[in-house]
């Protein structure tokens, strides 16, 4: 198995106003290719850190944070903006761009990762097929539920064949029923289409969902817990 | 990000907020509308007043005036013939009497006799013939025509302007006697609506007001009409003039009671350059510095440097305009910067780079500077034209001044550049701030 993900020590103190704050101190762990994680923890546990810095939005203060085996702490703006196209960012609000389709807000990340236009149309459309809204693809983000809505962020944040899926309470904004869904979506992406996902929540209902929790506590992880399916 | 999703991402933005960008769009359209307006008028312009002295003043003559500083003097009848042209073709004053003042000033006067003097300067020279030029009027049937007259040599004259100094009806005589004229054709139909005051072979009084007696008198006396000349149209600069009235040299010397000429009219054997310099100077020389030498070159040169100037000052108070619209996209765009910091993150998680968000927002305001530009530039173009119809129809005082708008290829791309060089300059600011926005940040933003 090739290792994803790999955090030695990691530590992220920013200010806050004049105030240092210590969110992450000293995390140590290690995501196997295929492997399904979720990251438990209460607001103020240091997890929203924890997401900027596996999703390669922010650097690490100290310690190593190696992504598909590369130092993160090491890269420059540019570097992080090229290795972020390698992971796929599921976000809470969903953050579709508005004005864009379904359709458009998939082909966005493959434009931006210079994929050309007859391909990233084709491909686009087989994704969201995947996830469901084949006849939804020429809606606009206002047009689709919650539910939908993630799933178009699903099939967003897999454009760019990703190494693995980072998703921020990926039920947070939808109910239970619709939750329900996706989830069985993220299982399914999982099993069958070898999709390696990492998961930042506070539900603990939805973290047993994932193969193993690593329960994070005042920046640190306190536990680790392998769930029975 | 390929060039074209660029582009295409900064259009479906600008799609978005269509009444925004519709009033953006539009401040860059006033500026370059009143830069293409104004050049193209002022630029049609020029055009017209140039053919007008070429016309009249043939690059292979030479008019020597009196006074060392008239070629100055030109400069102000061709300014004056900018604003009124109607007033210059009216009085005649557009044309070269311009020595007048030199002479008055230096004391310097030419004689009817210095052309002999000229001939035998160079053999560069074909001949010269002297001009008096004065004020005065034609009175027939009790009815005045107020118009220049000239003291010419009729036969050295038509050598001079063979296309212009040629009759419409009667005849211009070689040999002529003392009081036959010939006339232009303004002498004879005064509102140019075909009112003719008389015809070729009439007799008709000539005035001219004598200032120089101590007691004012109009002096007067009956001529023979031989010819009406055909329509010069133009100022008449130099050349054959519509509102002119020609008589034998000699018969204007008996009848001013003078033998000094108001200017020399040289004829060149070639109209190059070298050619025009050498027999400048050696008039100039002659005359110890005191007349003046006017060549075509000179006055043309003159006349670009004046419309120069002129197209640089409406220019600049166009460009003034402009800049107000680039203020104007630099706010929309602080304002659409602020509203889209969210965006911005995702963009910036999804992986996209920072050169890529700058180039979105330039590209925004690029595709308003394109359009504004080139509805500004159609604009510009229907206003020069409506503007040009109005001086034609004389909706601005006179009978009409005929000017044909003139957009040049420099004019067009000049004003495209200066839409969209504006635009992205003022759009700098706040792309570089929206490409600098830390994705964690900008993801945060409500």
């Amino acid at each position: 198995m090739t290792t994803l993900l790999e955090a030695v020590d990691l530590k992220k103190t920013y200010m806050l106003g004049k105030v240092p704050v210590e969110a992450v101190r000293g995390v140590n762990m290690k995501v196997e290719a295929g492997d399904f994680v979720s990251i438990l923890g209460p607001s103020g546990s240091g997890k929203s850190t924890m997401l900027n810095l596996i999703g390669a939005l922010d650097k690490p203060t100290s310690g190593k944070l190696l992504i598909d085996g590369v130092d993160i702490s090491k890269l420059n703006d540019n570097q992080l903006t090229d290795l972020r196209r390698r992971i796929g960012f599921v976000f809470q609000f969903f953050n579709l761009i508005p004005r864009l389709t379904a359709l458009g807000n998939v082909e966005l990340a493959m434009s931006i990762a210079d994929v050309g236009k007859f391909e990233r149309r084709q491909r686009a459309a087989k994704l969201l097929e995947t996830v469901g809204l084949k006849d939804r693809i020429n809606h606009k983000p206002a047009e689709l539920s919650g539910g939908q809505q993630q799933r178009v962020a699903i099939a967003r944040a897999l454009a760019n064949n990703p190494k693995f899926l980072l998703l921020d309470e990926p039920t947070g904004n939808i109910d239970s029923k619709t939750a329900a869904e996706v989830i069985g979506l993220l299982k399914k992406l999982n099993i069958e289409n070898h999709v390696s996902i990492i998961m930042v929540t506070h539900d603990q209902h939805l973290a047993r969902e994932a193969n193993r929790t690593l329960q994070m506590f005042d920046g640190m992880l306190t536990s680790e817990v392998v769930n029975q399916q | 990000m390929k060039t074209y999703d660029i582009l295409g991402y900064s259009f479906s933005a600008i799609k978005l907020r269509k009444l925004r960008a519709a009033l953006t769009t539009l401040g860059v359209i006033i500026g370059i509308a009143a830069i293409v307006a104004l050049l193209s008028i002022t630029q049609g312009l020029q055009v017209s007043i140039t053919n007008d002295l070429n016309r009249g003043l043939s690059s292979s003559t030479l008019i020597v005036v009196p006074g060392s500083n008239a070629l100055g003097a030109v400069g102000g009848g061709v300014g004056g013939g900018l604003g009124g042209g109607r007033a210059a073709r009216g009085t005649g004053t557009g044309s070269i009497n311009l020595g007048g003042s030199g002479a008055a000033s230096s004391g310097f006067v030419l004689y009817d006799n210095y052309t002999s003097q000229i001939d035998a300067l160079s053999p560069l020279i074909t001949s010269s013939m002297a001009v008096i030029e004065r004020a005065g009027y034609v009175n027939a049937d009790g009815l005045n025509s107020s118009s220049t007259i000239y003291g010419v040599d009729f036969s050295q004259y038509t050598g001079q302007y063979p296309t212009t100094f040629i009759a419409a009806s009667g005849t211009i005589p070689t040999n002529p006697s003392n009081n036959d004229i010939v006339v232009g054709t303004r002498v004879n139909d005064p509102r140019e609506n075909g009112t003719t005051l008389f015809s070729a072979g009439d007799n008709v009084g000539i005035v001219w007001t004598n200032a120089t007696t101590l007691q004012i008198v109009n002096e007067t006396y009956t001529a023979h009409v031989s010819g009406v000349l055909q329509k010069v149209g133009g100022f008449g600069f130099g050349g054959p003039s519509d509102t002119g009235v020609y008589m034998p040299l000699s018969q204007a010397e008996s009848f001013f009671g003078t033998n000094q000429v108001d200017y020399i009219i040289v004829q060149l054997k070639n109209s190059d350059n070298a050619t025009i310099t050498t027999v400048s100077k050696l008039i100039t020389d002659h005359f110890d510095g005191q007349v003046t030498v006017i060549s075509s070159t000179a006055v043309l040169s003159l006349l670009s440097t004046i419309f120069g100037t002129i197209q640089l000052f409406l220019g600049g108070i166009a460009a003034i305009s402009l800049l107000v619209a680039g203020i104007g996209i630099m706010n929309i765009m602080i304002v659409s910067l602020i509203e889209r910091t969210r965006e911005i993150g995702i963009l910036k998680a999804l992986g996209m780079k920072s050169r890529t968000v700058l180039s979105i927002f330039l590209g925004e305001s690029a595709i308003i500077g394109l359009m504004g530009a080139l509805l500004g530039i159609l604009l510009g173009w229907i206003l020069a034209n409506i503007t040009a119809r109005l001086l034609a129809s004389g909706a601005f005082g006179g009978t009409g001044f005929k000017v044909t708008p003139l957009l040049t290829p420099e004019v067009f791309v000049g004003s495209l550049a200066f839409g969209i060089g504006i635009s992205v300059i003022f759009a700098l600011y706040p792309a570089w701030r929206a490409s600098k926005l830390k994705p964690v940040e900008a993801l945060r933003y409500e």
